[in-house]
């Protein structure tokens, strides 16, 4: 028995990068159709689930207002190299959130991941555009409420720094469009 | 040796000892959950991945962790149990957690040190789960001469722990407890025994938890662990997220009476689980284990 290939094998069936074939050996084939291959599939998922409850809270809360959690979650666990650092996934996370397609998951994201960054000493500035009132939807996603249904629209700025109040400060730039 | 640092705390009836210490986890930044745990304990488990953060685009340990655990001073003694060892990857261990157990030993007076007897990377991947290793003559032979390496870089004791099976068992050229058995007598390094993992492979994989203990060498099992997790799908996850069930508790005291150098039971939840548990719950579940296990 090869140690590398069984591992790499093995590696390939839990990310769902590779699929098993007919020379592969009966083990492998075994493994790949086995149910305990998706628990553990599962298992990872759960412990992402608890690590990013607690590190990336607003994005995480918001991603499961919107019942995308499972799916970003999946893409983030499958694309991803994720490290067992616990304090290094929600950085990770954060960034990959931070090009979501849904423009309010990519604000958010981008600015919990600049607010985790000066809190834990980076001496940079941030902005983040947001179009809808912050307040209120920060608000929600900190405490974990329904968000507002008709947040007002507007353009709106988040600036982050370490020399801020609280790190950071709501600025609006053209309010409530009509 | 490590029994004779908590030998006063036991009692041996008619040969069956029932009494060991008890150590619980603590991952840094919640000085109530420490302050509530403290007295109840005699050991606290650190582990070092968690108490890691991001220096400078380095992996570093927090130092507002470490003022923490160097103020628990004589109120606990401190072992490390590491998760991200990685001692059975193919290509080699992992050097950024050795860097840390570095640090962390030049700082705080450790009592023993540990592993889990699997591999977390394979060619620097993260598998994002740890698998166990294939017991084969070739897995062994690579585990022993890593183990080895450490004892002799780390003049303190060494313990690995079985870990869950979370997929089906390669068939190599050992069963569990031979494994085991083989891995200590070639190194002498010790053993955790973590009994909740015991559960988990009876309850999904219809493991024979009375066997393996017959056949293991269980003078080598220095500590134990209990732990519970939720069940999805009818398997029962390792996620360290509940109090113990009675039946831990039950299999953990069996293990101990048969165990003669057994030092410490460690309680062992992860700090996302706080919040859900209370500290109240984690108190009364360390008070229940301490008439368990301490008498």
């Amino acid at each position: 028995m090869d140690i590398a290939a069984h591992q790499r094998k093995l590696l390939g069936l839990i990310r769902s990068t590779y699929q098993a074939g007919d020379s592969d050996d009966a083990y492998i084939q075994r493994v790949a159709t086995s149910k305990d291959l998706e628990e553990a599939q599962r298992n990872i998922f759960l412990w992402r689930i608890y690590v990013l409850e607690r590190t990336a809270r607003l994005t995480f809360n918001l991603l499961k207002r919107r019942n995308l959690l499972e799916a970003a979650l999946s893409s983030f666990i499958e694309r991803h190299n994720i490290s067992p650092f616990r304090e290094t996934q929600a950085p990770a996370f954060l960034e990959e959130m931070s090009s979501h397609s849904d423009g309010l998951i990519a604000a958010v994201a981008q600015f919990e991941l600049a607010l985790s960054k000066v809190r834990e000493g980076d001496m940079g500035r941030y902005a983040v555009q947001w179009n809808v009132e912050p307040h209120g939807i920060l608000n929600s996603l900190a405490k974990d409420l329904p968000l507002e249904e008709d947040a007002p629209e507007g353009i709106y700025q988040i600036l982050v720094s370490y020399d801020l109040p609280h790190q950071f400060r709501i600025v609006t730039l053209l309010p409530e469009v009509h | 040796m490590l029994h004779e640092m908590a030998i006063d705390r036991r009692s041996v009836e008619g040969g069956a000892r029932s009494q060991v210490a008890l150590g619980a986890t603590y991952e840094g930044r919640d000085p109530s959950l420490l302050e509530c745990m403290l007295p109840l304990v005699d050991y606290i488990e650190v582990t070092l991945e968690t108490i890691a953060e991001v220096k400078d685009g380095k992996i570093a340990l927090s130092e507002e962790v470490m003022e923490e655990i160097r103020d628990i001073g004589d109120a606990a003694q401190i072992i490390v149990h590491g998760v991200g060892l990685s001692i059975g990857s193919h290509e080699g261990w992992s050097p950024t957690y050795l860097d840390l157990l570095d640090d962390f030993t030049e700082q705080v007076d450790v009592a023993w040190h540990s592993e889990h007897l699997g591999y977390t990377k394979v060619d620097g991947e993260h598998l994002g789960i740890m698998l166990a290793m294939p017991k084969t003559e070739e897995a062994l032979t690579m585990v022993c001469e890593r183990v080895n390496a450490i004892q002799d870089r780390y003049r303190m004791p060494f313990l690995l722990e079985n870990i869950v099976h979370v997929i089906p068992d390669f068939p190599g050229d050992y069963n569990d407890a031979g494994f085991l058995n083989a891995l200590t007598e070639r190194t002498g390094c010790g053993l955790i025994l973590d009994v909740y993992n015991l559960e988990c492979d009876a309850h999904n994989h219809g493991f024979d938890v009375q066997a393996f203990l017959q056949e293991l060498n269980k003078e080598c099992v220095r500590e134990l662990h209990v732990a519970c997790g939720v069940e999805h799908n009818g398997f029962l996850l390792d996620v360290h997220s509940q109090l113990t069930r009675s039946s831990t508790v039950a299999l953990a005291q069996q293990v101990v009476r048969q165990s003669p150098n057994a030092e410490v039971v460690i309680y062992e939840f992860m700090p996302e689980a706080v919040p859900g548990l209370g500290y109240d719950a984690i108190a009364a579940q360390l008070a229940r284990l301490r008439d368990a296990f301490t008498g």
